[in-house]
């Protein structure tokens, strides 16, 4: 079903407009690039920004993966999915990476590295890392513009005397080619160093705040850090110090989702499902030639 | 039917104002600014001419504009991409012949803004041979090499000159036949000689 509305939902003027705003992201790397974010049939901070540039990507020759939380099957990804699906006749839907020419992600990048030809678009809540320092736009858009971060550093400081350490756990600052520094969107650390020297384009939608920002394939992706305090990823070692693993695949190199099982103790599993899946299934390719 | 009719009637029907077209097109340019130096290839066997046509018509509509600096677009096509002219010193995007030194200095946005910087359009001979350049920076891995041919080396000059303040600056598109190449402004450019 699709009467009525255009290829994509947007009408052609709102996708040039953003297409614009994307060769301008790529051209100026995390500089937030204003656009006039048009009103989706879905409540803003559902991944409206995202599914704009998504909209404004997807051909017929597309094959789509929609990701929320490292899930296909979670309802944020479904709903998207089926939004596009509906309004984009003729395009191919996938949860395999591998198959994917266009991935869509909310709060992940996958496990697997991308390839070249693959963009990953993610959905973005808040697109300004300098908001927590500068209520004022028109003051951080002259920060951004100079690359003055001292403000930023000196909050990470503050963490540091009170904590010992930085206690962000996701949307962690991260400086790119040099210059601006960007929130990208709500990935753990675990996926922060992918942002660096991506072999993919990388494109950030911000829906509500009408923002479009891009880290270019093979550019600089740098977490803001001290030298005596530098930046580390999650740690999945348990007390006695050994790397916990998928109880589901058995990977121990993943980003592990912690669940509560009814007895009150705690199990791990793969945040990433469709490396986990492939993980379960090459085991068991292994498994039966072994076997045979 | 006079000529000049058919002519403006055969751009009127012909492919490139095509949304599935243009959508093509675009991730064909987006792919170019993601990565400078790797020159892409327009395809649609409506493309008579050039792809020039192609890569306006894919870029603008009337929320921006154009400067036509050397009058390389007909009347007929100019009104049929609905864009507003200004002089090339406030336009968004500008459109010039490459074998000529610029003789205009374009908007280099501002430190707030640097995206309204220009989009310099350059039309020249040939992709893949010529004068070989070396370029690095974002989107490039490591180096790579890439022949021009056609393009004024004042424009090199002036891509180092505009582009000397980043994030100020101007992102240029070479357009040769149906091949396309972006440098943007975060792009270093070394002269083989």
């Amino acid at each position: 079903m699709s009467a009525g509305y255009n290829f994509g939902f947007l009408d052609e003027h709102a996708k040039k407009e953003v297409r614009r705003a994307i060769l301008k992201a790529i051209s100026i790397p995390g500089y937030q690039v204003p656009y006039s974010s048009r009103e989706m049939p879905m409540g803003r901070g559902f991944g409206t920004g995202g599914l704009q540039i998504t909209l404004s990507l997807i051909g017929a020759n597309d094959t789509l993966k929609v990701i929320d939380q490292g899930s296909d099957d979670s309802v944020n990804a479904v709903n998207l999915r089926q939004f596009i699906e509906m309004t984009c006749p003729g395009i191919d839907t996938t949860t395999r990476l591998s198959e994917a020419t266009l991935i869509q992600s909310r709060h992940r990048i996958p496990e697997t590295p991308l390839k070249p030809e693959q963009v990953l678009v993610l959905q973005v809540p808040y697109p300004d890392p300098l908001v927590v320092v500068e209520p004022s736009e028109d003051k951080r858009k002259i920060m951004h513009g100079e690359a003055d971060y001292a403000r930023l550093l000196v909050k990470l400081y503050e963490d540091i005397v009170k904590f010992d350490e930085i206690t962000i756990s996701h949307r962690y600052p991260t400086r790119i080619n040099d210059h601006y520094v960007i929130d990208p969107s709500p990935i753990p650390r675990w996926d922060v160093p992918k942002l660096d020297n991506s072999p993919a384009l990388i494109l950030f939608g911000a829906g509500r705040e009408k923002k479009i920002y891009a880290v270019p394939p093979h550019t600089k992706g740098e977490p803001l850090a001290f030298e005596d305090v530098p930046f580390r990823v999650e740690d999945f070692r348990d007390a006695q110090g050994k790397r916990r693993a998928c109880a589901r695949c058995g990977a121990t190199d993943t980003f592990l989702d912690e669940f509560m099982n009814e007895d009150g103790s705690k199990r791990y599993q793969c945040s990433d499902s469709d490396y986990c899946d492939e993980t379960l299934e090459a085991d068991m390719m292994t498994e039966a030639t072994t076997h045979a | 039917m006079s000529n000049n009719f058919k002519a403006a009637l055969q751009s009127t029907l012909s492919g490139i104002w095509q949304a599935d077209t243009q959508q093509r097109t675009f991730r064909q340019i987006m792919n170019a600014f993601a990565r400078p130096g790797v020159i892409e290839t327009l395809e649609g066997e409506f493309l008579e001419g050039d792809g020039m046509l192609l890569t306006l018509a894919t870029l603008l509509d009337g929320a921006t504009t154009l400067a036509d600096v050397d009058g390389l677009l007909s009347e007929h096509d100019l009104a049929r991409l609905e864009v507003s002219t200004l002089a090339a010193e406030q336009a968004r995007f500008v459109l010039t012949h490459g074998k000529v030194a610029p003789a205009f200095m374009p908007s280099l946005g501002t430190l707030e803004s640097p995206d309204t910087g220009a989009t310099i359009i350059l039309k020249i001979q040939e992709i893949g041979s010529g004068n070989r350049l070396k370029l690095t920076g974002p989107g490039v891995d490591g180096a790579c090499e890439v022949a021009v041919n056609g393009l004024h080396p004042a424009w090199l000059a002036a891509h180092q000159e505009w582009n000397s303040a980043f994030p100020l600056g101007v992102d240029m598109l070479l357009v040769a036949e149906h091949q396309v190449m972006a440098l943007p402004r975060t792009t270093r450019i070394e002269e083989i000689k």
